[in-house]
């Protein structure tokens, strides 16, 4: 198989493309499942992930979160994340598909 | 000056003149007769001389963002409604607006409905009322109407509100609140929470700082009963002419509140508002849990929660004993976990590096036999016994599958002791601080989606409680991640701080639990190892 790339992209169902680190991306269980390169998805080859039920809004406040994620992993003093209200629930929607 | 405007021409008054009457009955029978009227009625003032002889002067009006005499005639744009200073024509009291594109008195009439910000004595709003409790027994029933326009007034803002900040969500339905607002009014007031309000009320009346709501057999604190309590104040007790010197008492509160001998399955989150609270006894209740939110009682100095149901207390008591004014702690009985039949990951004590290796092994439960006698720290202060194990909680709060992890063997995915919230907590965090959602009902609630309900029940909760602290990085949290008993040995604490520990003494620890917002929020010794 070939090396895997660094990056990886997430494309929201109305059609954004967001491109992160996988390292980022793979805090979520479901990505991490879908990019395991043993499982001969179509998106571990490709490298791209297409996510069905989350718009283009949602997806991008996932995306900040998963380098949130990254960049507080090994802080003591977490801030909190900015997140507008309209999209909380849909958020928790999210992070139930996501498994994060 | 081109944007002048014109004056109108000059209004004349009319004066009786029988020859302008006797030319307008010669132009039809209807109008001769309108103006006939008109005509009588203004020289009935005319007879009065209260119209003046000459020309009515033309006044300006004083509208405040017209001030000025640079912009007399000047279209004022500072209004925002462009409009220029009205002018009137005649004498003051009988005013009339001559400016053809006057505004209508509705529009001025309907602008005073704003709230000035005064207050009075005999003003129909119940908002002042409803801080006080309504006195004894004579309009259980206003109280209770009071407390439902509130509740109702700000549910509906709050309605607005909250509709605008989850909008896309569908329309929440009007029906719930007049459904919630038919259950408050169906709810009958008891016997005993009415006694209790009494109680409350002759305390506040007569500025008795010890609040006896013991034997009421009370199964809840209805809300609004304590809240009052929390502007009490003393009086003076200057009764009669010779000033001794023991009425220079403090006036300064002692609030104590005996709630002991009642039925309490739960104690409601206005009891930890009362701030200066000194003495709170819950003796002879059904209390499974002490929340965690007591921690915000931190002039507490006497706490009695014996015989009722505790199988543990929350690690924030500790922290009220440790940093607050918590001496007297009376905890026992209770069905607390005991230490001999727990799980212990580690053992703590006190005493380091004196002791030989080879020496038989020691009941930690036991304090060490010291010749020079223990230091005061060991002697008053509670000590930290045991550590119990820690469970790891998934990203719901529910427990894990494999979750007895022992103190090292912690594991080993860099995500897993991640100290970044995950992302259902941080958009829990969100929501906890949003303030509509103390608006949402119960039936509200049913209506979103079945994967976020017990969340956002967990939200609403951890709001109403008034946020949860987490008890090693201090931050927000709503959902738990960790959670482990520490025992504590508070003997002193237990004895009133009369006593000091005595050597070689038994300990006899309580259970504290304490719960981490992240999985790298653990007992010391796991993190560090």
């Amino acid at each position: 198989m070939a090396e895997q790339s660094e990056y990886v992209t997430l494309v929201s169902y109305d059609g954004f493309e967001y491109i992160l680190p996988r390292s980022a991306a793979c805090i979520s269980g479901t990505i991490r499942r879908m990019l395991d390169p043993s499982s001969k998805f179509s998106e571990a080859l490709t490298g791209r992930c297409v996510l069905e039920n989350m718009t283009g809004i949602v997806l991008e406040k996932v995306c900040e979160y998963f380098l949130y994620n990254e960049k507080h992993k090994d802080q003591t003093n977490v801030p909190d994340m900015e997140i507008p209200p309209e999209l909380c629930l849909e958020l928790l929607m999210a992070a139930d598909y996501l498994d994060t | 000056m081109d944007n002048e405007v014109p004056l109108p021409p000059p209004r004349r008054i009319r004066h009786r003149s029988p020859a302008a009457h006797g030319a307008s009955t010669g132009s039809g029978t209807k109008t001769s007769t309108s103006s006939l009227r008109k005509s009588r009625r203004l020289s009935r003032f005319d007879d009065r001389s209260s119209q003046p002889s000459s020309d009515p002067a033309l006044f300006s009006s004083d509208d405040i963002p017209a001030s000025g005499l640079e912009n007399y005639h000047a279209p004022v744009t500072v209004g925002g409604n462009g409009s220029r200073k009205r002018r009137y024509r005649g004498t003051w009291w009988g005013e009339q607006v001559v400016d053809p594109n006057k505004r209508k008195r509705a529009e001025f009439k309907e602008k005073r409905y704003v709230d000035s910000g005064v207050w009075m004595g005999s003003d129909e709003s119940s908002n002042a009322e409803s801080l006080m409790l309504s006195s004894e027994g004579d309009a259980p029933g206003c109280w209770g109407e009071d407390l439902l326009k509130t509740a109702l007034e700000s549910r509906l803002n709050g309605r607005n509100q909250s509709q605008t900040q989850l909008r896309g969500h569908g329309p929440m339905p009007i029906r719930a609140a007049n459904a919630a607002a038919g259950a408050f009014k169906a709810h009958e007031e008891s016997a005993e929470h009415r006694y209790a309000k009494e109680v409350v009320n002759d305390c506040l009346e007569k500025g008795n700082d010890s609040v006896d709501l013991g034997n009421l057999h009370m199964r809840s604190i209805p809300s609004g009963l304590l809240r009052p309590l929390q502007h009490l104040t003393k009086l003076p007790s200057v009764n009669e002419a010779p000033v001794s010197e023991n009425v220079f008492t403090s006036l300064q509160p002692f609030l104590r509140i005996f709630l002991s001998n009642n039925s309490l399955l739960e104690l409601h989150t206005e009891l930890f508002e009362l701030i200066g609270l000194k003495v709170l006894s819950l003796r002879n209740n059904k209390l499974s849990e002490i929340p965690p939110t007591i921690s915000r009682l931190t002039a507490l100095q006497d706490l009695n929660v014996s015989v009722n149901r505790l199988s543990h207390l929350p690690w924030e008591l500790l922290w009220l004993v440790l940093q607050g004014e918590l001496k007297h702690l009376i905890v026992r009985p209770n069905s607390f976990v005991s230490i001999e039949e727990a799980q212990i990951a580690e053992w703590h004590s006190r005493s380091e590096g004196k002791e030989d290796d080879d020496e038989e092994p020691h009941n930690p439960l036991q304090l060490r036999e010291n010749n020079e006698g223990i230091t005061p720290a060991e002697a008053w202060a509670p000590i930290h016994v045991a550590t119990g194990p820690t469970i790891q909680l998934n990203m719901e709060g529910k427990p894990m599958p494999d979750c007895w992890i022992t103190t090292l063997a912690t594991t080993t995915t860099t995500t897993n002791s991640s100290n970044s919230p995950s992302l259902r907590e941080v958009a829990l965090r969100a929501v906890a601080k949003l303030p509509a959602l103390d608006q949402v009902s119960p039936a509200d609630l049913a209506e979103y989606p079945a994967l976020v309900i017990p969340l956002l029940q967990r939200a609403k909760e951890v709001r109403a409680s008034g946020g949860r602290v987490c008890s090693v990085c201090k931050g927000d949290f709503v959902i738990p991640r960790s959670e482990w008993v520490e025992w504590w040995d508070c003997t002193p604490h237990e004895n009133g701080l009369k006593r000091p520990r005595a050597s070689a003494e038994m300990m006899r620890p309580l259970p504290f639990r304490r719960v981490g917002c992240s999985w790298a929020c653990v007992p010391d010794g796991a993190r560090s190892g």
